[in-house]
């Protein structure tokens, strides 16, 4: 073959339309079909603002908006389909999971837990990597609240709808005080869940490993010595909980345990059942009940038959 | 082709001098930018609250430094010298060539300065706001017309290897540039769902398969026959490689999509060319490599050879790695982790980065007609950036798997970022090393570039 300039660039140009005519056209012939999914909506204009922070700030680079069938995380319970995207421009898929996908973190948590995590992520989630973007105003860290509260769309405003109502509520129970209080929150742990003591003892090791969790985990809002003023207790509302109020309250091991894996919806409390496995649970609620609330149920009875590792 | 350089000219291959100037100086900016998003990722409060300084601004700093201010300049150092040369005449225009450096620079600032104040179109890889793409595409326009018209003027029948793969990889990037870019649409420069997100991958695929690739295939074509003083193995195999190049590599963009929304087809498309791209890599690597078979005793003598030789081995690794990662079971566990960075920058740093770095080195002592400023500087840099891209692609590929793999077993993101810390934290000292190596190399060639005759030592 004779390679000649002429034959060199039209060549290579032609081989290059013809790729982009099987590669790029037939595609969006095929795509540009796409219908709305079940849950598209389009976003107000102020969602619309914050995706514009969310660009500019690079949010894309660290999260992605793309939950895939073999996904567990957060989101996990809507697989992305291509009607999710439809008004998307650009499309935000992302290539790194450095943080969580967001595709649907609309109304995970409510506003006021985003703002403690916008100002400095640790405060929320101590280990977290990501950048305090307290630099940005509060005009824009609510701007880009409303848009991370979009995600989701018909999904998200089902979720925020529900955060909405139970933090109106959690707010008449916080003011009304103490005892009130305490009561309303155990009110909402299942009979069965508040006569429970914690089956497990708290040995040496477990409550260790509470340590550890409570660390990793609790300490942002609920503070190093459970009384409820961690980092992100100034932006947070209702306060986290004290947990030494807890003494004398009727509280057990099983209220504990309920707490930490369901939440407290409408609260800054989030679900941690998908990031605890039991024993972590049931080991930083001792750990809470022995250093922090002083009163411990672990091991008492109805605890039924003793675990076969238990001393 | 290739011949045994002669001429001493001083004033000669300005442009080329400029862009080996361009490349050694922002190579330190770009290994910078990412040493310090590493250190972030460590101790993510160290910069906080200075918005420019804020990770996920850093990140398309340093991609697109490294792609466009390190990478591309480097090969095209390398293009302005050779192209002339293979063709037995002069640049045609010294002068239109100067002009691009110019405005090549002025794009790099540019890209620095909107990036870090968050002036994005936010699509990964064509990030640049509109007037910079206009200038990209510009600097690629004048540079073709001066590729074509010094083809045009040229004293020498024949075009080598390296002469198509520099003519079309110029030619084919303004194309995918202006439309992976999305010029037509100024103000987004956006599709709008999921066609964007295939546009995007075409593109982005592309920086690496028709700029990247060809003109790093066209300096080792130029510079491994002339240090190993043999002819090029075979002429068919070069056709084979070129052809086969242009033709798969501009499928497999969608490969980045496999787990997203587009349509079957496309996809499987992608997994076929990605696996297809066997034949364009080894009918190079086999070329290259049996090209210097026996000779790498003269490779291990010449340090643009070494690097160069180094670059194509990495290109073996990376392209072996990219075909598995290609493979829908192999993606489950690697796609959207750190396995994914290990296998960018053995692409980028290792390939292409190595490559522009040794034609660097080979052609400076050849347009200033006296030797390096320091051989052991330039020897130190190799081994610099041999251990430090082995070494990220040692730990990103570790801290890759596991974060795929814990994933896969139910981890959250959350839960896994401190099983990876150790990790990054070794990259970051390894970003170190390749800063420091960027540092000790612009400091070499700056002085290679211009002591005067008789300073060497």
């Amino acid at each position: 073959m004779k390679m000649t300039p002429a034959a060199v660039i039209a060549g290579s140009l032609l081989i290059l339309a013809a790729v982009v005519m099987v590669v790029i056209i037939l595609p969006y012939a095929d795509t540009s079909k796409t219908i709305p999914s079940d849950l598209f909506r389009n976003r107000t204009q102020m969602e619309a603002k914050g995706r514009d922070l969310y660009i500019s700030n690079g949010c894309v680079y660290c999260h992605t908006q793309s939950i895939r069938a073999i996904d567990w995380d957060l989101g996990a319970e809507r697989i992305a389909e291509a009607g999710d995207y439809i008004k998307d421009h650009p499309i935000l898929l992302g290539s790194q999971r450095t943080g969580p996908d967001l595709s649907q973190e609309g109304g995970e948590h409510p506003d006021d837990w985003h703002l403690a995590h916008f100002i400095n992520p640790r405060s929320t989630r101590p280990l977290s990597i990501m950048p305090p973007f307290q630099f940005l105003n509060r005009d824009n860290i609510s701007l880009l609240t409303r848009y991370v509260q979009g995600l989701g769309m018909k999904d998200a405003d089902r979720r925020m709808e529900r955060q909405t109502l139970w933090k109106q509520r959690a707010v008449e129970a916080y003011t009304s005080g103490v005892d009130q209080n305490v009561e309303w929150l155990h009110a909402h742990v299942p009979e069965g869940w508040r006569n429970l003591p914690t089956p497990y003892p708290a040995t040496e090791a477990g409550l260790a490993r509470g340590e550890k969790i409570y660390q990793d985990f609790c300490f942002g809002c609920h503070g190093p010595v459970g009384d409820g003023m961690g980092p992100a207790q100034p932006h947070i509302y209702p306060p986290p909980l004290n947990f030494t109020i807890l003494k004398g309250r009727k509280i057990s091991g099983g209220i504990i345990y309920y707490q930490i894996m369901n939440g407290i919806t409408g609260t800054a409390m989030p679900y941690f059942k998908r990031e605890l496995e039991s024993e972590k649970i049931w080991d930083v609620g001792n750990y809470i009940a022995k250093y922090f609330i002083d009163q411990i149920d672990a091991n008492t009875e109805p605890r039924g038959i003793d675990a076969a590792y238990e001393p | 082709m290739p011949e045994n350089p002669t001429r001493p000219a001083t004033a000669a291959y300005l442009t080329a001098r400029g862009f080996c100037l361009t490349s050694a100086a922002w190579m330190m900016m770009a290994t910078l930018v990412g040493f310090i998003a590493a250190l972030e990722l460590v101790a993510p409060d160290l910069t906080a609250n200075i918005s420019w300084l804020l990770f996920s601004r850093l990140r398309p700093i340093h991609v697109n430094l490294v792609l466009f201010g390190f990478v591309t300049p480097g090969l095209l150092a390398g293009a302005f010298y050779f192209v002339p040369r293979l063709l037995r005449t002069e640049l045609y225009s010294e002068k239109l060539g100067i002009v691009t450096v110019i405005l090549w620079n002025m794009a790099l600032v540019a890209t620095m300065v909107t990036l870090a104040a968050g002036l994005t179109q936010g699509r990964e890889y064509a990030e640049m706001i509109w007037p910079i793409d206009a200038g990209i595409v510009t600097a690629f326009c004048l540079i073709f017309f001066n590729f074509i018209m010094t083809v045009k003027h040229r004293n020498e029948k024949i075009l080598y290897v390296s002469v198509w793969y520099a003519l079309a990889a110029v030619a084919l990037t303004t194309c995918t540039y202006c439309l992976g870019n999305v010029v037509w649409k100024p103000d987004s420069g956006s599709l709008t769902g999921i066609p964007d997100a295939i546009l995007l991958w075409f593109y982005g695929h592309n920086v690496f398969g028709l700029l990247l690739t060809p003109l790093s295939a066209a300096a080792a074509y130029y510079i491994i026959p002339q240090v190993c003083r043999s002819p090029l193995y075979s002429h068919t195999l070069s056709l084979l490689g070129f052809w086969s190049l242009i033709v798969i590599y501009t499928h497999i963009g969608t490969h980045h999509l496999l787990q997203v929304p587009v349509p079957t087809w496309l996809k499987v498309v992608a997994i076929v060319d990605s696996i297809a791209m066997v034949i364009p890599v080894m009918a190079f690597l086999i070329n290259i490599w049996y090209t210097a078979r026996g000779k790498l005793g003269l490779i291990h003598g010449d340090i643009g050879g070494k690097f160069i030789f180094t670059g194509t081995i990495m290109y073996f690794i990376v392209s072996i790695l990219g075909s598995l990662m290609a493979l829908p079971d192999v993606q489950r566990v690697t796609h959207f982790n750190h396995w994914v960075v290990g296998h960018a920058h053995i692409g980028v740093l290792g390939f292409s980065g190595m490559i522009a770095l040794g034609g660097l080195y080979f052609i400076i002592p050849r347009i200033t007609g006296k030797p390096l400023f320091s051989l052991f500087l330039a020897d130190l840099q190799y081994w610099m950036i041999l251990i430090g891209v082995s070494g990220f692609a040692i730990v990103l590929t570790i801290s890759g798997l596991i974060q795929g793999h814990a994933w896969l077993n139910g981890e959250t993101v959350y839960r896994v970022l401190s099983e990876i810390h150790i990790y990054n934290i070794i990259r970051a000292a390894l970003g170190l090393l390749i800063f420091l190596s960027a540092v000790s190399g612009f400091y070499n060639i700056f002085r290679s570039v211009f002591s005067n005759p008789g300073e060497n030592p």
